[in-house]
């Protein structure tokens, strides 16, 4: 087994008087892709935002990489690339444009170079002088994966990555994200709601209900255990409240 | 490069990229051209006048009267100047400061700046670079212009001591572009929604340009900015004298009226400032203080938020 890259110790936030999120204590083998699955309001993306050091955790912290979450963000930061749900990136502005501004303020060496690796690796070579205001859903996406990995993380944090594309899009980006994982190693941690995608990309999964971690298992365990995607639903019903439905915004 | 320097540059680039601000920046810098060009048009009809005559009174071998362009500062040709920075150059200021913010916003990317320069300065100090940069290269040019009109002015000398007044003039009118693009600046990081960060600079624009000056100047709005009258004296009543003390303190765009008119010498003799302080004190705490709403606004705009509220 791995050494852990990501190590969640009683990482717990609040907004005001409540709880969003409850202590929750996991570890992620380096290598891994990481499927975070809740309803919505869960916490998933409080959750992410504190590991991709956005915001700071009520209590308890995190290791990533080495870095603790607290107490050296900034080693965290080095470490970590995000795509945040619905980026959009500078409409004005080409893909090389935008890509050079991202690469120079993570202070990535030679960041022409790099950037047209980048847009090489995601087959986006052709789009690097186009204004990204054009750019369909899917291709933005494309490009906002490509900033994400201009200083090459060990970790790829993704909110929502699925949310609004289309069957190809969503084909497209999951080949991607294979592709960054196999061939660079790369650890992911993928929010989602989406059953489906998690049973076609991710080697390990974890249900987030109301705050609390209420699964967390390897996905050939799931499948061995339960069988094909329809049973993968089925664990995720049995294991989330449905008071989500009424529950937490 | 800092970090601080790059989200500057990034910032002036994206906002030099947006029509709204080319057009406004552009009108303002027209408006002032325009302004220049009446004021050597007319100088120059009247000393062709003035030359006219003085031949014709030469051949009748009577005495020549003074010349009544000499008579006048020549820089209180540029009156007009200070009303189009109260106006125009005012909603150009309030447009770049929330364009600066809102294309952030509006695109996406605040996550982005947060998991690189995480809770660091570098953001604020970016963005009001930006602000200092863009508010400097319009006064600029808008002093360009001016200081070439008042050297192509025929038969009118512009005196050294002229010459720093005219500085000062165009730093002052910085300094109140620039309390404004602050002000925009912080209400569109704070703001939960576009137009609320865009009409709340433009609110305050109108209440201190228009609705102010009427308790402090003069009771018809519009004769607080018009230039070619002589600054109106508040209406000789006890509330008007109270009025014109207290909210004279608040009203910056009034403060702005005295000293332009103080330094273009269209001040009339002897007219001090009713308020309670003097205009010049009243419009550095107005910088100070949208400088500080602005670095509040800026230092807890939440990055973890991808987009306005719809």
């Amino acid at each position: 087994m791995p050494p852990s890259i990501i190590a969640l110790d009683r990482l717990t936030q609040r907004f005001e008087d409540r709880t969003v999120v409850d202590a929750l204590t996991f570890s992620i083998a380096e290598g891994e892709v990481f499927g975070f699955l809740g309803h919505n309001g869960a916490g998933k993306t409080t959750t992410l935002n504190m590991l991709t050091t956005l915001a700071r955790p009520a209590s308890g912290t995190a290791t990533i990489a080495g870095a603790d979450l607290v107490r050296d963000p900034n080693g965290v930061r080095r470490s970590i690339g995000f795509v945040p749900e619905n980026v959009r990136l500078y409409d004005t502005l080409t893909a090389e444009e935008n890509l050079m501004f991202f690469a120079r303020l993570s202070d990535v060496p030679s960041p022409a170079r790099r950037v047209r690796a980048v847009l090489e690796l995601l087959d986006s070579l052709p789009y690097a002088g186009r204004r990204v205001g054009g750019f369909s859903k899917g291709m933005r996406q494309r490009i906002g994966l490509a900033q994400a990995i201009l200083h090459q993380p060990k970790v790829l944090f993704l909110d929502e990555p699925t949310s609004g594309l289309d069957p190809m899009g969503i084909r497209m980006l999951r080949d991607l994200i294979t592709r960054l994982n196999r061939e660079f190693g790369m650890t992911i941690f993928m929010n989602t709601h989406l059953i489906s995608e998690i049973a076609k990309t991710c080697t390990s999964i974890a249900v987030l209900s109301h705050g609390r971690l209420v699964f967390h298992d390897r996905i050939e365990a799931v499948t061995a255990r339960y069988g094909d995607d329809a049973a993968l639903e089925e664990l995720y019903l049995s294991v989330t409240p449905d008071t989500s439905l009424a529950g937490a915004a | 490069m800092s970090p601080a320097n790059l989200i500057a540059r990034q910032s002036l680039r994206l906002t030099l990229r947006e029509s709204t601000v080319l057009v406004i920046a552009a009108l303002f810098v027209v408006l002032v051209l325009v302004s220049a060009w009446l004021g050597w048009r007319a100088t120059a009809t009247v000393n062709l006048i003035f030359t006219d005559a003085a031949a014709f009174l030469q051949s009748q071998g009577r005495a020549l009267p003074p010349n009544p362009v000499l008579a006048t500062s020549p820089l209180s040709l540029l009156r007009n100047v200070a009303v189009y920075v109260s106006l125009i150059g005012v909603l150009a200021a309030i447009v770049v400061g929330n364009r600066l913010i809102a294309l952030d916003r509006r695109s996406g990317v605040l996550p982005l700046y947060g998991t690189r320069t995480g809770d660091s300065p570098a953001y604020a100090t970016g963005k009001v670079l930006a602000l200092v940069a863009l508010m400097g290269t319009l006064t600029g040019i808008a002093a360009v212009v001016s200081a070439a009109t008042l050297l192509a002015l025929p038969a009118v000398p512009v005196t050294a001591g002229q010459w720093a007044q005219f500085w000062a003039f165009f730093v002052l009118s910085g300094l109140y572009l620039l309390a404004f693009g602050l002000v925009a600046l912080g209400a569109a990081a704070r703001s939960r929604s576009e137009s609320v960060g865009l009409l709340l600079p433009v609110t305050l624009w109108l209440v201190l340009t228009f609705v102010l000056p009427s308790l402090t100047g003069n009771l018809l709005p519009t004769a607080s900015i018009n230039p070619v009258s002589a600054l109106a004296a508040p209406p000789d009543a006890a509330f008007f004298q109270w009025s014109a003390w207290t909210f004279g303190s608040v009203s910056v765009a009034e403060s702005y009226r005295y000293l332009s008119a103080g330094l273009l010498d269209f001040l009339p003799e002897g007219r001090l400032s009713p308020a309670a302080i003097p205009p010049l004190a009243t419009l550095l705490i107005a910088v100070v203080a949208a400088f500080l709403w602005a670095l509040r606004g800026l230092r807890t705009l939440d990055l973890t938020r991808s987009d306005y509220d719809v």
